[in-house]
């Protein structure tokens, strides 16, 4: 019965949270130390809508775990892993995702990318962060990053959607070191820029998600904008309609994952990617990395309407012939080339084409203007497939699921009653 | 969950059952239905008539199948061609003419 099935369903899924709040619980403890390893591990254990900021800051994770902890805190502590914490730090980067997803339905449900978690690359980031926070206060930007933080976020909108799908790449490429910082510093810069006009109307759909994050996220750090370029050429990679994306792959040739990383990388990763932007350097990029998280996701939709546009007449009709042409290459039981699979449509098409006008001749004859089972036996019986050695039950039974076999076959029930009647 | 109309075998009369079963191997009712409308609109088609158009479809198919399998390893062939399938659905066409 159906409700049975859906009962264990739910169980596991209750027990899946209450583990992941017991090892939450037991992270949170650290997170006042703003130790960034285990600050992180929990901030990745968080809700899948947060995971995308879990890298946007320490600070950004905490906040987001604060008011997720309350809830979550009555369900009974599943199990202690808090032994086994270090490892499970890096193993919850890797599986946060699911048992989040599991506990939040809908969009968090969404399938975990393949999210080669750098640990280390979180930890250099952190620091980093840490150290760029001091050149940071240098800047003449960061006094923006307060009020006006979103102001500035507004004009440096542009440039957050190739930061996006960069940041992504930086993470992943994180273990490696970068390279001189200076450089690549302005060449983010230049590529900033440049992408503006690109970005504007990618930004202009954005909201502000987090107007924390901007000044959260003002404390770029000189190796950051070796990130924020990769991320950089990740986004252009990640959103063909930016333009700017090949500018500024010129100037970080020393970052050859990102092309690869670019490909893999979602885009509801991206907004990970936009802690990566926020660390680095420039207040503009900041700026722009701040409002980077809202990106990604309104990034998103104008992308969808996109590849749903069209649709011909042919499509459903396609979809709904691709079923037969799945079984033949099934019954076929060998191999198929595609154009031979388009001419089995074709025949299928003639056929049913040839089997109406069959059932017109045949109701016409009986003098009906509805088809019935009778006519559709009558035709099976004129091609062969029913003869007196095979009666159309037979072929019920051989070849449909139970279902249709009750439907089609009358059966005697008690109380004198047949089903279907006849 | 959709209710199904499900004969219960210890009643009589007939009672609807909460029931969200997931058939698999559906037939496309409603692309049958659509194409039939379209075919011929001045015609009706009844509820298990659509059914048995599935059936009668998945046993074109077999034999198409089935014939284009043969023609294949006729011609000594690992893969199914083109002019395997036409071939074999020249034979199939014409044998289940009606």
């Amino acid at each position: 019965m159906p409700e049975r099935v859906v009962k264990p369903a739910p169980a596991p899924q209750v027990a899946q949270p209450s583990r992941q709040e017991s090892s939450r619980g037991s992270l949170e403890l650290q997170l006042p130390e703003l130790e960034p390893p285990p600050a992180l591990a929990p901030v990745l254990l968080a809700s899948g809508r947060r995971k995308q900021r879990l890298r946007l800051s320490v600070f950004q994770q905490q906040v987001d775990r604060g008011p997720q902890r309350l809830p979550l805190s009555q369900e009974p502590p599943g199990n202690p892993d808090a032994s086994s914490l270090t490892s499970s730090l890096s193993l919850t980067f890797a599986t946060p995702l699911q048992p989040e997803s599991v506990r939040r339905p809908g969009l968090a449900r969404r399938p975990p990318t393949r999210r080669a978690v750098d640990m280390g690359a979180l930890l250099q980031d952190l620091q980093d962060n840490s150290l760029a926070s001091v050149p940071l206060g240098d800047s003449l930007r960061t006094p923006v990053a307060t009020q006006p933080t979103d102001t500035v976020l507004e004009d440096t909108q542009p440039f957050s959607q190739p930061l996006v799908g960069h940041s992504l790449n930086v993470h992943h490429s994180l273990p490696c070191p970068y390279p001189g910082p200076e450089g690549t510093e302005k060449a983010v810069r230049h590529r900033t820029q440049s992408s503006m006009p690109g970005l504007q109307n990618h930004m202009s759909e954005a909201g502000f998600a987090t107007p924390s994050l901007p000044f959260l996220e003002l404390q770029p750090g000189p190796p950051a904008p070796s990130e924020v370029t990769k991320a950089k050429r990740s986004q252009r990679a990640l959103e063909p309609e930016d333009p700017e994306g090949s500018s500024g792959d010129e100037d970080i040739s020393d970052r050859p994952a990102s092309p690869e990383s670019v490909s893999n990388v979602p885009e509801f990763l991206q907004a990970k990617q936009l802690d990566q932007f926020l660390e680095p350097a420039p207040s503009p990029d900041v700026a722009v990395l701040s409002s980077e998280p809202p990106e990604p996701v309104l990034a998103r939709l104008p992308s969808r309407p996109r590849t749903g546009g069209p649709r011909p007449r042919q499509d459903p009709h396609k979809a709904g012939l691709s079923y037969y042409t799945k079984l033949f290459s099934f019954y076929a039981k060998m191999p198929m080339e595609r154009k031979a699979l388009e001419m089995v449509e074709k025949c299928l098409d003639k056929y049913l084409e040839h089997l109406c006008n069959d059932l017109e001749v045949f109701a016409a004859h009986a003098g009906r203007k509805t088809v019935k089972p009778e006519d559709l036996e009558l035709l099976m019986r004129r091609q062969g497939l029913i003869t007196d050695q095979v009666s159309l039950h037979v072929l019920v039974e051989r070849h449909l699921p139970l279902e249709y076999r009750q439907l089609l076959i009358p059966c005697a029930f008690s109380g004198n009653s047949v089903f279907p009647a006849q | 969950m959709p209710r199904r109309w499900v004969p219960e075998r210890g009643m009589a009369v007939s009672a609807t059952v909460f029931q969200r079963k997931q058939i698999k191997r559906k037939a496309p009712r409603g692309f049958l239905r659509r194409v039939f409308k379209r075919q011929k609109p001045h015609l009706r088609l009844e509820t298990r008539g659509d059914v048995l158009i599935h059936l009668n479809c998945l046993l074109f198919i077999h034999r198409l199948a089935e014939e284009a399998r043969i023609n294949t390893c006729e011609n000594k062939c690992g893969i199914i061609k083109k002019d395997h399938v036409l071939a074999a659905a020249k034979v199939i066409l014409k044998k289940s003419r009606g």
